[in-house]
């Protein structure tokens, strides 16, 4: 056939009747796409668009009842594409549908179809609705569409009308160098300091934050949108679809620690790590099997859970205050976990543990339980530095990210190229913001030719690639 | 060309179009056309169709077509795809 799109939408389709034949008799399959023309819907801005309408369109089954099913999100050469299994019937699924089109600020600009056990499809003229208006004129949709009735900057300019911002016009980063803009993902408004008390704006505050996160670029050995860095196995969807699936997570954390009470926040612990455990096998179905945020689970959902105990307190929630309540929760933890490796069979060891004995560093635990000085000492303040002196978000967490390659002994790192990694971390990080970070088109070059070297030496700095999204999630709170 | 075998291409999503082509015992092509934009394409997807049927010299086939409001571009390339896929 020889077009990506057309194969893609065939491949799609197919998918969901494989989805659909696999449905119980009271089951049904959601599907959603973006409405938009295939310029606008492939691409960063298209994909950073689909991830934030998936999530919102599962907290919308949540809070009609219908709990949060079983998702799948990709990106394709069509764009993104993410399909949602319910435990009700077609005509209640539809309706949940119909009511997010129509009822959520950005529903216009998506396109949810229903399906039934075995494929059957429940339209709008089924159930006596009118059919879709055009984004651009209100007219017929279908008729505008078949007859490409508007032009493509026309259709930009209704989407970005909605979304109260700009969608971007795909690919002008490399056409002109300059920063392309980027989607405000969760509420409108200004990204820093937007993050809410209730348990449910600090989950979606943790999402944002692992968006933009996996969003930010160039991230040298790291996944981004336009590069996989070091890794093979991995890209910018799976990150998007493990931060789909682990969304409604972070709520639950919150939620965990906002109920917690007054009692030592250490005994909140035991419960945060079995929703953990849960939190991983949901990111490990919706990746087929590979460890994106594993490490993010642990630390993220600590200091959501210590956002929502100081909020259930009635206490200032703060930067500061938030990364001390985590390390309160932990208290102890590397002594406990890492008590015993000594005297056992080196066969036995995981390669962290082995790790642990050979060079007494704790990763993300010990991070942890020292409040996380990398973030609050050092990354943050060059993000909000960053912010305030008018970089980009995307630019200014590059910044905060080359900060953090010159303050952690990352495992990640350590594990797979060993001291001359980290000392390459370090000395090209270095190099990098002296020649002025992202601010300066030397320090962008030197950060380029960082990301061409790790990932020819395969070097994934996962560890800082958590904490930076730790910084993103602090960047929030004041202080 | 004769068709041999169902084929399929396309599918019913919104802007695209699933074709459907069954090998029949008489020598003529009989068309079938569904759309949601019946009213203003209709006949354009049936001139379409029947263009592509005369170009690629299709016989013996039922050829069904259900539009969801397709671009003249993707039901040129979903046809061909179908036309393909029952005569190889």
């Amino acid at each position: 056939m020889g077009n990506p799109l057309l194969e893609a939408r065939e491949a799609r389709w197919a998918r969901r009747l494989e989805l659909a034949r696999g449905l119980g008799a009271g089951g049904s399959l959601l599907s959603l796409t973006l409405r938009l023309p295939a310029p606008l819907r492939v691409g960063r801005e298209g994909a950073g668009l689909g991830q934030g309408l998936y999530a919102a369109l599962r907290r919308a089954s949540i809070d009609a009842g219908l709990g949060p099913g079983r998702g799948e999100f990709r990106l394709s050469a069509d764009g993104p594409e993410g399909y949602l299994e319910l435990d009700v019937g077609l005509a209640e699924a539809k309706e949940l549908a119909l009511g997010f089109e129509e009822g959520h600020p950005w529903g216009e600009l998506a396109d949810l179809d229903a399906m039934g056990p075995g494929g059957s499809v429940l339209g709008r003229a089924e159930l006596g609705r009118r059919p879709r208006s055009c984004l651009v004129c209100g007219a017929e949709a279908a008729a505008c569409v078949a007859g490409r009735s508007h032009g493509l900057e026309e259709i930009r300019r209704a989407a970005e009308v909605l979304l109260g911002g700009p969608l971007g016009p795909p690919g002008t980063r490399a056409a002109s160098g300059a920063a392309a803009p980027e989607l405000t993902l969760g509420p409108r408004g200004p990204w820093a300091g937007a993050m809410g008390e209730s348990s449910r704006a600090i989950g979606e505050a943790a999402l944002r934050a692992l968006v933009a996160e996996a969003a930010a670029e160039p991230k040298p050995g790291l996944v981004s949108p336009s590069s996989r860095g070091a890794h093979l196995d991995m890209d910018y969807g799976s990150f998007l679809a493990s931060a789909a699936a682990l969304a409604p997570w972070f709520e639950t954390f919150a939620r965990l620690g906002r109920g917690f009470g007054g009692r030592e926040p250490d005994e909140l612990l035991p419960s945060l790590r079995a929703a953990g455990l849960e939190a991983e096998r949901d990111m490990l179905a919706a990746t087929g099997g590979v460890n994106t945020h594993k490490g993010l689970i642990f630390s993220l959902g600590l200091l959501c859970a210590a956002s929502g105990l100081l909020a259930g307190r009635g206490e200032r929630l703060e930067a500061g205050a938030c990364a001390r309540m985590a390390a309160r929760i932990v208290r102890g933890i590397c002594e406990r976990d890492f008590a015993g490796l000594a005297g056992r069979e080196a066969s036995t060891l995981s390669a962290g543990e082995r790790l642990r004995l050979g060079s007494g560093l704790g990763g993300a635990r010990a991070e942890a339980e020292g409040g996380f000085p990398s973030v609050v000492g050092a990354s943050l303040p060059r993000l909000r530095a960053g912010l305030s002196a008018g970089l980009g978000r995307g630019e200014a967490l590059v910044d905060a990210l080359l900060v953090l390659f010159g303050q952690v002994e990352d495992s990640n790192v350590l594990a797979r190229c060993g001291p001359e990694g980290l000392e390459l971390l370090r000395s090209s990080s270095a190099r990098a913001l002296g020649l002025g970070g992202m601010a300066t088109e030397a320090g962008r070059e030197a950060v380029a030719a960082m990301n061409e070297e790790f990932a020819a030496r395969r070097l994934s700095p996962g560890g800082c690639a958590d904490l930076l999204a730790l910084t993103a999630f602090l960047a929030e709170l004041p202080g | 060309m004769k068709a041999i075998k169902d084929s399929v291409a396309g599918s019913l999503e919104s802007s695209d179009v699933l074709v459907t082509l069954r090998p029949s015992s008489e020598a003529a092509v009989s068309l079938q056309v569904e759309s949601i934009v019946m009213k203003q394409y209709g006949r354009r997807i049936t001139a379409v169709a029947e263009e592509l049927v005369a170009a690629t010299g299709l016989s013996g086939a039922s050829l069904r077509i259900q539009d969801r409001g397709a671009l003249e571009c993707t039901l040129r390339a979903r046809l061909e795809t179908a036309i393909a896929r029952a005569t190889a």
